[in-house]
């Protein structure tokens, strides 16, 4: 049934459902709003507030609760169009941020700055003031990134072998780093990381969400563009190179973009493992693999599943939460064995091995 | 036209081509011959301007092919590769379309879906159009392909500008009936203002379809016939390390090799 819809339509249903998620979210909690007073609440912030004895709540749920609801949405759409780039990229189902060593590259770059930002005077840092977690978790993340592709595409193919390997590699190594830094931290710093480290929405606020939210649209916008270059790169570099488009360009443009919106999230919200993985996924089973569909649908569905999966971390040890990506981990991780032997499966070889 | 000019590559101390000057036939099918190794692929991957020659240069018209923009070069020139492994599975007609993407921005026009459509037809898989790649068979994504390359350099409306099209043994993964099919598509080309330049693994079937031949031996160019009885028994004899008969079809009188091995 799915399948019949358009591609317009289908995001339309998507953003539809998203919408309800928003409202859904923004109401439960710790302390629950009804949908009236969520609506009168957003209504106040265009006309100004009105004076009387609400503003308790109000300031609760506009500083609180309204931009946790934002971030987990947006952490959702950067991970769901990230985990749909890379797979693109990558040529291959089983990639997302978390697997190639974007996400923990870049938790070690912030890593860094909370610790030795506190410790010692990074010199190099100083400059960027507040800047200096993003900007070093996109070092981060880049680095690790690259080394992972290029390990893994030697000669302009991507082995899936060496793409596990490398990407479990470089894990280690940040892993490692993240691990040393939140040893030698102070209590407050180490349980930060801990904490991050399996992702939180805990800490979001406007500047967060500000940050996050223009950088993502940028990068979507930009993402855009590359629908038609990625199905493309489906056929391979060489086929790709044949229909006027330069892989290796392409592929340095989706990395660069990738990153950035991957590790302006991560530095805000932690690693969150797997979303980025399952989302394209979905969307190829359920509809296309066309990437001009996948792209716009990847950002709304990755924010809708991200928002009840935020619902249900408030809600399970109320009026304590999980972490998310504790609950991301334990819905993806089923799936993910479940696409590879799926794919095992189908090609009889392995996975395109 | 296309031209080769001096054209070398190495890789390493290796040299896969040395020193090929040669000139294809516009408006005529082009065959590359030559055994494995010989460099014939490596000579197309030159001429289509994926690979930059270490010395030399290969010409379009006079334009150092290197200096001619992705996205123009691709509404010239198109190349069917041997096999086509998808990455994730797309329709045929999807497939098809991104033969139209050099042509087009965001969305397709009226005329590209109609191209889509009528390269469908051509290669008969209007019906299979919905399909989704993996579930086809390998004489149906060769096919889809094949669509997909013929709308990339469409002409059939008689646009000015002349087409090339690449076959880098297109049919190695086809039974004699689809073989004959691609092929005879190919030739059809010619008539539309369009050049094909193929490397072709069977040799009779390259014979029987090219106009002019070039054979490569060890890099180099050894010998070029314009016509399959230009090519002497001899060369491909020492070319290919076979013993070659001429055999004729008693009943169309067409001649035909008939090999066998050395000694």
């Amino acid at each position: 049934m799915l399948r019949r819809l358009s591609f317009a339509q289908f995001h339309a249903l998507l953003a539809v459902l998203l919408l309800a998620a928003l409202l859904a979210s923004a109401c439960i909690g710790a302390f629950m709003f009804t949908p009236g007073q969520v609506l009168h609440y957003l209504a106040q912030v265009i006309t100004g507030p009105v004076p009387g004895g609400d503003a308790l709540n109000r300031n609760v749920f506009l500083q609180l609760r309204l931009p946790r609801v934002l971030l987990a949405a947006l952490s959702g759409a950067v991970l769901g169009v990230s985990g749909t780039l890379m797979q693109g990229l990558f040529r291959n189902p089983i990639v997302e941020p978390g697997l190639a060593g974007t996400s923990a590259g870049a938790a070690f770059g912030a890593a860094l700055v909370f610790v030795l930002g506190e410790k010692t005077t990074l010199a190099f840092t100083a400059p960027l003031g507040t800047l200096a977690v993003p900007v070093l978790a996109f070092a981060g993340a880049f680095a690790a990134t690259m080394l992972v592709y290029r390990v893994s595409s030697a000669f302009g193919k991507v082995n899936v072998f060496t793409l596990l390997l490398a990407g479990i590699a470089v894990n280690a190594v940040c892993n490692a780093g993240t691990g040393f830094l939140s040893y030698v931290a102070r209590d407050p710093q180490a349980r930060n990381i801990t904490f991050w480290n399996l992702g939180t929405f805990t800490t979001a606020d406007w500047r967060g969400v500000t940050l996050v939210g223009v950088i993502f649209v940028a990068c979507l916008a930009w993402a855009l563009r590359y629908g038609k270059a990625l199905n493309a790169l489906m056929l391979g570099e060489d086929e790709a190179a044949f229909l006027g488009i330069n892989p290796a360009r392409l592929i340095l443009q989706l990395i660069i973009l990738n990153t950035v919106m991957v590790a302006v999230d991560t530095a805000m919200v932690g690693v969150i493992a797997f979303v980025g993985l399952i989302i394209p996924h979905l969307l190829r089973m359920v509809r296309s693999s066309d990437y001009t569909f996948l792209l716009p649908a990847s950002a709304l569905l990755g924010a809708l599943l991200m928002e009840v999966v935020d619902i249900v971390a408030r809600l399970v040890i109320r009026p304590a939460e999980l972490p998310i990506g504790i609950i991301t981990a334990v819905i993806g991780a089923p799936i993910f064995l479940w696409i590879l032997i799926r794919e095992q499966r189908r090609s009889g070889a392995g996975l395109y091995g | 036209m296309v031209e080769l000019r001096d054209v070398s590559w190495r890789v390493g101390a290796a040299r896969i081509v040395q020193d090929v000057r040669l000139q294809f036939r516009s408006g005529k099918f082009n065959v590359i011959l030559g055994p494995n190794g010989a460099g014939k692929s490596t000579l197309l991957k030159l001429a289509t301007g994926l690979l930059a020659p270490s010395q030399g240069e290969v010409l379009y018209d006079g334009t150092p092919v290197q200096a001619i923009a992705p996205g123009a070069l691709a509404r010239r020139r198109a190349v069917l590769s041997q096999h086509v492994d998808m990455a994730f599975p797309l329709s045929v007609e999807d497939v098809v379309l991104m033969g139209r993407y050099p042509h087009y921005g965001r969305t397709p026009t009226v005329h590209d879906r109609e191209v889509v459509e009528r390269a469908l037809a051509l290669v008969d898989m209007t019906a299979q159009r919905a399909q989704l790649s993996p579930t086809l068979s390998g004489g149906e994504q060769q096919k889809a392909q094949l669509a997909r390359v013929l709308a990339q350099i469409w002409n059939y409306d008689g646009s000015p500008e002349p087409r090339v099209l690449f076959l880098d043994e297109p049919t190695s993964s086809l039974d004699v009936h689809y073989q004959i099919h691609l092929l005879d598509l190919a030739r059809d080309l010619l008539r539309h203002d369009c050049t094909v330049i193929a490397v072709l693994h069977d040799l009779n079937v390259a014979l029987h379809y090219g106009d002019h031949f070039f054979v490569l031996e060890h890099g180099r160019l050894a010998h070029e016939a314009a016509g399959a009885a230009d090519i002497p028994g001899a060369l491909l004899e020492r070319v290919f390390r076979v013993r070659a008969h001429r055999v004729s079809d008693p009943e169309s009188g067409e001649g035909f090799w008939r090999f066998s091995r050395q000694g």
